[in-house]
């Protein structure tokens, strides 16, 4: 069972506040789910190598090309349009260092 | 003629022959929209207008004697994860409640070249995270085959606008089951094609090793048909795979030249034995008409869900921190406060923002991922992940195809299961090894259980798409 500091702790790293109601919730539902994929304890993958994508494919590339898409000014403006705080062509963010 | 009972094929034919205009057809879907999408809410927003002037524009091509392509002047329905220009897209989100999408994502630019017509943008469990639809923000969609019944997830609202006759086919995504699943759940066609076959980009990521663009359809040819125009390399999805494909036209296969694998573990505790009885009368009359039938065992589909709920979680925490309140969607920052703290518009915007399984999958991606559990559970899950895609390699070197039911039961009711995530996460047991191998799958109506659709899920080889769907149509046939 997760303990709420441990839910605390997690909701802190994850980024996203929660309501004290909330906390004792997920720490219940967070434990079913843990409980749950344990499961995986029972397999042997000894020597299995990790398969870590949906691909084989290997270090795919492209050239950049500067006809597409971002140079389009519409869609440009669009974009930074979307942004809460801008400074001309910035995402504005208060300050983090004094 | 009921225009809205038209497959692909068939408006297509009637367009081509003059019978039907395209604003008739875009017309008649979207007064089925208006009688009746009050109950069902498919839909999260329309696009009318739009919808009429693409298909006068395809009109005044026909009546010019041009030759139009097969998709053009007919109307289709968008998940509301794949953007469109210009048109609201929320993936059935708070935070992104307001948010317009500035390009096209690869797929409607194909379809758009085929001059489809966009009826509008569906419903779905919030970022694709859910099986029922009732994880979406702004309320969930009925099943239109059974009212008081889910229609399954996430793509609920692609699966019932099809089934519904608001829009003649639909697009959704699949990252653990989410078009198959719906699918059977509606009584339509749903495909889930190999990973890497259709470019991604423009859909909202999930977890983008398991996230899959297809199609949701009256038929099995109709699938075939859009999976056709919109497959295909892409410089903007770099795991799209560039391949010679073989066509759907080409010759069909052979009854008699098909191998069919029945997985043992597919038949087991949980599912239903009404939907057990409808799938095996469909095999023993694959078996008369000549196919071959061999029980064959995926052992590690044991493990499958519980290395599904590693994976995807985690990739869902890592994808979904790119809603911070800083560059779009929902923000709690505040221009005129100069002494706001980052973390806390971090917190608040996301906090605020996110549904309840949304913050449950980014919590347990975060815990998975964290120091100390990180080899315990992500590293040793992506072991288990390699040796279920074993299983299917093996398999496929003795079968062309495996059938299995599409899910345990039929659609549920509103409420049976948001109690409890696992038990709604158990609606997926037999799609999320799909996903996780990367194979193809569909999902097909067979017979009725107890008045509700029941699906079948065929499984095909890496790539092997197109011999999956000539498979389909078949299998299709028989369980008419």
């Amino acid at each position: 069972m997760l303990t709420k500091k441990e839910v605390e702790k997690i909701a802190e790293l994850a980024r996203l506040k929660l309501e004290e109601k909330e906390k004792e919730k997920f720490a219940e539902d967070l434990s079913l789910i843990i409980g749950y994929i344990q499961k995986l304890s029972e397999v042997n993958v000894e020597k299995v190598e990790p398969m870590t994508g949906g691909t084989d494919l290997e270090s795919v590339t492209r050239q950049d090309d500067e006809t597409k898409v971002i140079s389009d000014p519409e869609m440009r403006k669009q974009i930074l349009d979307a942004a809460p705080n801008r400074e001309e062509d910035y995402f504005k963010v208060p300050s983090i260092l004094e | 003629m009921n225009l809205k009972e038209l497959t692909i094929k068939q408006a297509h034919e009637l367009l081509e022959k003059r019978e039907v205009t395209s604003s008739e057809l875009t017309r008649a879907h979207f007064d089925e929209i208006k009688k009746n999408d009050g109950d069902i809410h498919a839909f999260l927003s329309l696009a009318e207008e739009e919808a009429i002037e693409s298909a006068k524009k395809v009109d005044a091509r026909i009546s010019k004697g041009e030759p139009i392509e097969m998709l053009a002047g007919i109307p289709v329905a968008i998940k509301d994860n794949i953007l469109i220009r210009d048109i609201k897209a929320t993936a059935a989100s708070k935070i992104l409640e307001n948010y317009t999408a500035p390009y096209d994502a690869t797929v409607i630019k194909k379809l758009k070249e085929e001059e489809a017509v966009f009826v509008g943008k569906t419903n779905m469990d919030e970022f694709a995270m859910g099986s029922s639809t009732e994880n979406s923000a702004f309320g969930p969609t009925k099943n239109p085959a059974a009212l008081d019944r889910v229609p399954g997830g996430s793509s609920g609202g692609s699966a019932a606008a099809v089934k519904a006759g608001f829009s003649v086919y639909a697009l959704g995504s699949d990252t653990g089951g989410s078009i198959r699943q719906p699918a059977g759940f509606c009584g339509v066609v749903g495909f889930k094609p190999s990973y890497g076959a259709v470019s991604r980009h423009g859909l909202m990521a999930m977890a983008s090793s398991l996230d899959q663009i297809g199609p949701i359809t009256k038929c099995v040819d109709d699938a075939a048909t859009v999976f056709e125009i919109i497959r295909g390399v892409d410089t903007l999805d770099s795991t799209s795979a560039d391949r010679e494909w073989q066509s759907y036209s080409d010759k069909p296969v052979d009854i008699e030249e098909i191998k069919f694998g029945v997985p043992r573990e597919y038949f087991t505790h949980g599912l239903d034995p009404e939907i057990e009885k409808n799938i095996k009368s469909v095999i023993s009359k694959l078996e008369k008409e000549g196919a071959q039938i061999e029980e064959i065992s995926l052992p590690y589909s044991e493990w499958a869900l519980a290395a599904y709920y590693i994976i995807m979680p985690a990739e869902v925490s890592a994808n979904l921190a790119r809603f911070d309140g800083i560059k779009y969607g929902r923000s709690k920052i505040n221009k005129n406060e100069k002494l706001q703290n980052l973390l806390n518009i971090y917190l608040e915007s996301r906090g605020e923002g996110f549904g309840a399984e949304a913050r449950r999958r980014i919590m347990l991606g975060t815990y998975v991922l964290s120091a100390g559990y990180y080899d315990a559970y992500y590293a040793k899950a992506q072991k288990v992940r390699r040796l279920i895609k074993q299983d299917f390699t093996h398999a496929f070197k003795e079968v062309d195809a495996i059938i299995t039911p599409t899910s345990p039961t039929t659609a549920f009711k509103f409420g049976e299961k948001t109690h409890d995530p696992l038990s709604m996460y158990l609606a997926d047991i037999y799609t999320v090894s799909i996903n996780l191998a990367g194979v193809p799958a569909i999902s097909i109506p067979i017979k009725e259980v107890n008045g509700l659709p029941a699906g079948l899920q065929i499984i095909g080889n890496n790539f092997e798409d197109i011999k999956l769907l000539k498979i389909a149509k078949i299998v299709e046939d028989m369980s008419k």
